[in-house]
């Protein structure tokens, strides 16, 4: 059981290993060589780790939220709640001029006031993990809507 | 105030005879028990819609539906998903404003109807501190479960407090159904070997896809749905209350009975049937045939309207404001008066419905395309 156990981290490792060296390649030549399928693969696989990650502090998993270091809501609320399927974030609008804070903002900022006022958990930085996590799900979710950029 | 005519009354009458109705389907129990007359009813034509029987705040909005029998209101209240106070005070400060407002309406009201989800997570801290509040209305009450209040134990602390579902009373010449639309579900937990607590945790992600199709009825319930109803006139009306709607809406949310077609053929032949649901936490509004479906609020927080299936008779309430708690939540007011049924949204707040697409709660989700979550497909089962 144990050796079975090791054999599959090994192979897990390696192939982390394998998809880093992959993307390091691809960093030093990005876009000089066509792109094959293993290698946009490992692209998406790269974002959609993100995604689920994302996904799992918009729905207030405990776990995620205590490895990646962040309170998200001290309400028992988490961002589903109010947003499934991250629906009325409306990311495909930002920037845009947002009425509850008065101001221009991003989505990031309006990831951030939700957090603080809704949910009385505690800002994040803005270009911390979680919060890139968390925009990848909202994105991901509102994939295939319109660019509508500034609109109320 | 704004009124939206939503359906036509009709002319019927019965006599007037005193009959008790309290039954409960073999295998199951209730507690509810009431005498009730039946009252020769006349049912005007066309319903006029507008106006507020009570004039409870300047800011309602009524829908005025079909048919009546004799005048009399009563209160809908569900979705106060109710944490333990050690967690969240804000979703108790909301039930119980409602519950005092149902209360300082003293004999406007009839009795109350609480439309499930008392309870976020099924503890039985949760429910107990619903009862506690719940003490405040000392008019009649009446319950049916949502699935926040049952995947814990199976129901068993909800049961306990309040009496299991389905059941049935008449009251002014109407029949009042409350049927159990959660207890029901397939077992998604045995085969995983979920713990109590994982199984309500699924149970409580309302875009989660590990519960499925949870929300139904069931051929046992189905089978007292037909016997609650073979004594009853159909030219006279009933309602149906249950959490969840008893069509279908948007079926990956659970706002559907999955044996919504079963239901409707058992309810088709009476000619006015009304069923009022909770579940959605938010105003709905929709017809099929004889049938009318009113969703009401939550008093918790609002959900936004579903990606499509949105009924096209739906007006849309306005968008909320995520900053403040009190906003795009309440409880509603269903009135019987001058033959004809008023759903009054008692939103705290100035407008319920929206004017103009930028306000509105479907107007504004425009260029919105929505998709299914991801990391609940990747449970570690």
């Amino acid at each position: 059981m144990k050796t079975k156990k090791m054999q599959y981290a090994l192979a897990v490792g390696a192939s982390l290993c394998g998809l880093l060296l992959v993307l390091a390649v691809k960093q030093a030549a990005a876009h000089k060589e066509p792109h094959d399928a293993a290698t946009l693969k490992a692209f998406e696989e790269a974002f959609m780790e993100q995604v689920v990650i994302g996904d799992n502090l918009f729905h207030g998993d405990a776990a995620t939220e205590k490895k990646m270091g962040v309170t998200l809501s001290k309400t028992g609320m988490a961002c589903a709640m109010c947003h499934p399927y991250a629906s009325d974030t409306h990311p495909h609008e930002f920037p845009k001029f947002q009425e509850q804070m008065s101001e221009f903002a991003t989505l990031r900022d309006m990831i951030n006031w939700c957090i603080e006022k809704p949910n009385e958990g505690v800002k994040i930085d803005p270009n911390s993990a979680a919060m890139k996590a968390l925009e990848a799900y909202i994105y991901w979710s509102n994939r295939g809507s319109v660019l509508d950029t500034g609109r109320h | 105030m704004e009124a939206l005519q939503m359906s036509k009354g009709r002319l019927q009458h019965d006599t007037g005879v005193e009959s008790r109705n309290d039954e409960k389907p073999s295998g199951m129990s209730t507690d509810i028990t009431r005498r009730t007359f039946l009252h020769k009813s006349l049912l005007a034509g066309a319903a006029v819609a507008g106006g507020s029987a009570l004039n409870f705040f300047d800011t309602l909005t009524t829908m005025g539906v079909a048919y009546g029998a004799e005048s009399f209101s009563f209160a809908w209240v569900s979705d106060t998903h109710l944490y333990p106070k050690s967690v969240n005070t804000r979703f108790v400060e909301k039930a119980t404003r409602a519950f005092k407002e149902v209360a300082a309406m003293g004999q406007k009201l009839d009795f109350m109807i609480f439309g499930g989800d008392l309870a976020q997570l099924g503890d039985p801290v949760e429910i107990a501190l619903g009862a506690e509040l719940l003490k405040e209305v000392k008019i009649k009450k009446y319950f049916i479960p949502g699935e926040h209040d049952w995947y814990l134990d199976m129901g068993a602390t909800w049961n306990k407090h309040f009496g299991a579902s389905p059941w049935k009373f008449d009251h002014k010449g109407v029949r009042f159904i409350g049927l159990d639309t959660v207890g029901n579900c397939p077992d998604y937990w045995s085969a995983r070997k979920m713990s109590a607590k994982e199984r309500m945790a699924h149970m409580s992600v309302l875009d989660g896809s590990v519960a499925g199709a949870w929300s139904g009825l069931g051929k046992k319930q189905l089978g007292w749905l037909q016997s609650a109803l073979s004594d009853w006139d159909k030219s006279k009306p009933v309602i149906v209350f249950t959490h969840t709607p008893l069509y279908e809406y948007y079926p990956p949310w659970n706002f559907w009975v999955r044996d919504w077609r079963e239901a409707q053929e058992i309810l088709k032949p009476f000619k006015n049937v009304t069923n009022v649901h909770g579940h959605v936490h938010q105003p709905l509004y929709h017809e099929a045939g004889n049938m009318r479906f009113i969703g009401q609020l939550a008093t918790s927080w609002p959900w936004p309207y579903a990606p499509e299936g949105v009924p096209p008779e739906t007006k849309a309430m306005v968008r909320g404001d995520p900053g403040d708690p009190f906003d795009a939540v309440g409880w509603g007011n269903v009135s019987f008066a001058n033959n004809r049924v008023d759903q009054k949204y008692m939103m705290w707040r100035k407008e319920v419905f929206a004017t103009a697409d930028v306000d509105s709660g479907t107007g504004d989700n425009r260029n919105q395309k929505l998709n299914p979550r991801i990391a609940d497909r990747m449970w570690p089962y």
